[in-house]
């Protein structure tokens, strides 16, 4: 479904500030497999599913999604086979227009958008129904503007919109880190549901140690623009969220380990 | 009497434009000054045109298309060339007043023995009435203005109507919703640098088309026409929605209208009464400057007040 070869990206090359987010990842998808992402702040997770999802260009390497090479494609022809949850629930919605329009223009992602009604009759019933579905008592206020709406129930809005036309891949940034608790617990329980029924190739990335555990069917960890650990089968499922706080932990002693001996080197030789 | 019909004629023609900056100022949140020059564009084109002979509604429409390919040219240069998008109009409004000066042949065209859509109008009414003025409430009123206001009026409700149910299509809520969250959008596979263009283009058209009416109206299209319209445009689009109010889609073209017409109307009232129409625009500038910072500081004392009670 979603092959990733070597790609690597670095953002403001060749100045002070240079950042080398992604060096090189290989990553192959199952068509159906739920992969959890996780990884420390500037790991590099995010900026992987901006690279899938052609937010940015890569440097090197190649992304082949769904039979189609797409490294050359713009974000808005890759968003064919993507749906998208981002981690504000503002990005995903439009604040000025009604939940009706929002989630017709969900209807249309990757089709032409002609001169017909944006919201013919007949497709108010199919929408009431979908937003009964999200149990949140939405479906009575469908011409209400999103910008009424709290963030938990933008962003279970905003997952409808991306799995209303079945996506190849959804790609889920932490869209519930900006929720509080019982809002992202609805929210979740949203996203099993739909990735289920559907059974959708999904990657998710996660600060969450428990939605890290408890979801998806493989596990991979990112460190320094690099997957560090792939955990599948029997190994993803046996994984405690003490297991991954141990790896992290790893992690951090290789690191202070790193700038311990160069600090050692510096007084050497410096 | 007749002042107040050409108000309200004026500002009929004129609400086009501020559909126009309605469009890219609000629906696209794009500070579009390419408006002062396809105004000028529109008029001159059309004026070439009518003095050459060809069929007035086709004159206008050509000066409506010269109007949307300005319109497009600036959001090129944002999109594509990666301008910013207040430069990106005020280039294309520069290079418009050579273009214009090159279409006109001189700074100023008169349509005065030339049939255009104001004499087709008298024509019909003549037509109708076999008179050359009619009687209302006691008031003597030409039959050439009351027929060139009623087109006017036909004009705007036909443009305001496609207007709003276009915004109501797949295409027209995918340009809406651009202008509110173009990251979604890219999401949702819309190329919005595309859409931008074709949003500048339409809000030029109707600009265009503004101009191409108003010369056949006002009889001249002149080289500097253009000046100020955008600030113009705005303050009708202000009005309008202090008025209307922006609860529901068909309120919005409704309030650019109804904004453009009393805002002129307003002006007539005050040229009557002895404003100098050298400080004009001056007084549209120094309104639509009240009109955009008074709100928020009227929230801010209301705010502070709050504070002090607390």
């Amino acid at each position: 479904m979603l092959e990733a070869r070597a790609i690597a990206k670095t953002f403001h090359g060749g100045t002070a500030n240079e950042v080398r987010a992604l060096r090189g990842v290989d990553l192959e998808l199952e068509a159906g497999s739920f992969v959890i992402v996780i990884g420390m702040n500037g790991s590099g997770k995010s900026t992987l599913l901006n690279a899938v999802a052609g937010t940015f260009f890569v440097d090197s390497g190649t992304i082949r999604l769904a039979g189609h090479d797409v490294t050359g494609w713009p974000e808005h022809k890759r968003a064919r086979f993507i749906g998208r949850v981002f981690q504000n629930p503002f990005s995903g919605t439009a604040a000025d227009m009604s939940i009706a329009e929002n989630l017709a223009l969900a209807a249309r992602r990757g089709k032409v958008r002609g001169l017909s009604w944006a919201l013919p009759r007949r497709f108010r019933g199919t929408l009431q129904e979908c937003v009964r579905s999200l149990g949140m008592g939405l479906e009575d206020r469908l011409d209400n503007a999103i910008g009424s709406l709290s963030g938990g129930q933008r962003q279970a809005l905003t997952l409808l919109m991306a799995t209303w036309v079945k996506p190849e891949l959804l790609l889920l940034d932490e869209h519930t880190a900006a929720l509080d608790p019982k809002s992202a617990e609805q929210v979740i329980r949203l996203s099993e549901e739909v990735i289920a029924r559907d059974r959708l190739t999904t990657l998710m990335v996660t600060h969450s140690m428990q939605q890290a555990t408890a979801l998806g069917d493989r596990l991979i960890m990112m460190y320094q623009g690099r997957v560090l650990h792939d955990f599948r089968g029997a190994e993803k499922q046996r994984l405690r969220p003490e297991d991954l706080l141990a790896r992290f932990e790893e992690v951090r002693r290789t690191e202070q380990l790193d700038e311990s001996a160069a600090n050692m080197l510096r007084r050497m030789y410096v | 009497m007749s002042l107040l019909v050409g108000a309200w004629t004026v500002g009929l023609i004129l609400s086009l434009l501020a559909l126009g900056v309605f469009i890219s100022f609000r629906v696209f949140k794009f500070p579009d000054i390419t408006t002062e020059g396809s105004i000028t564009v529109g008029a001159a084109t059309a004026a070439v045109l009518l003095v050459k002979g060809v069929p007035a509604p086709l004159a206008t429409i050509a000066g409506a298309v010269a109007g949307a390919i300005a319109g497009a040219l600036t959001g090129v240069l944002h999109t594509k060339f990666g301008i910013n998008g207040l430069l990106s109009g005020i280039i294309v409004m520069t290079a418009l007043y050579s273009v214009n000066l090159r279409i006109m042949g001189q700074s100023n065209i008169p349509l005065l023995n030339v049939p255009t859509l104001a004499t087709d109008a008298e024509h019909l009414g003549r037509a109708l009435f076999g008179v050359e003025s009619i009687a209302i409430l006691s008031w003597s009123l030409a039959v050439r203005d009351a027929l060139t206001l009623l087109l006017s009026v036909v004009t705007i409700v036909l443009i305001g109507t496609s207007l709003y149910l276009f915004l109501r299509t797949h295409l027209g809520t995918a340009m809406r919703s651009t202008g509110d969250n173009d990251q979604m959008m890219r999401a949702l596979g819309v190329n919005v640098g595309n859409m931008l263009i074709l949003g500048l283009a339409l809000a030029n058209g109707l600009v265009g088309l503004s101009g191409a009416l108003l010369a056949q109206y006002q009889g001249f299209a002149d080289v500097q026409m253009g000046i100020g319209m955008v600030v113009w445009g705005l303050a009708s689009v202000i009005i309008g929605e202090a008025l209307v109010g922006t609860q529901q889609l068909g309120y919005v073209v409704v309030a650019a209208v109804m904004g453009s017409v009393l805002f002129r109307l307003l002006v007539a009232v005050a040229l009557r009464a002895g404003l100098s129409p050298n400080d004009l625009k001056l007084i549209t500038a120094g309104f639509v400057f009240a009109a955009l910072v008074l709100p928020n500081a009227v929230k801010g004392l209301r705010s502070a007040g709050g504070r002090q009670h607390a």
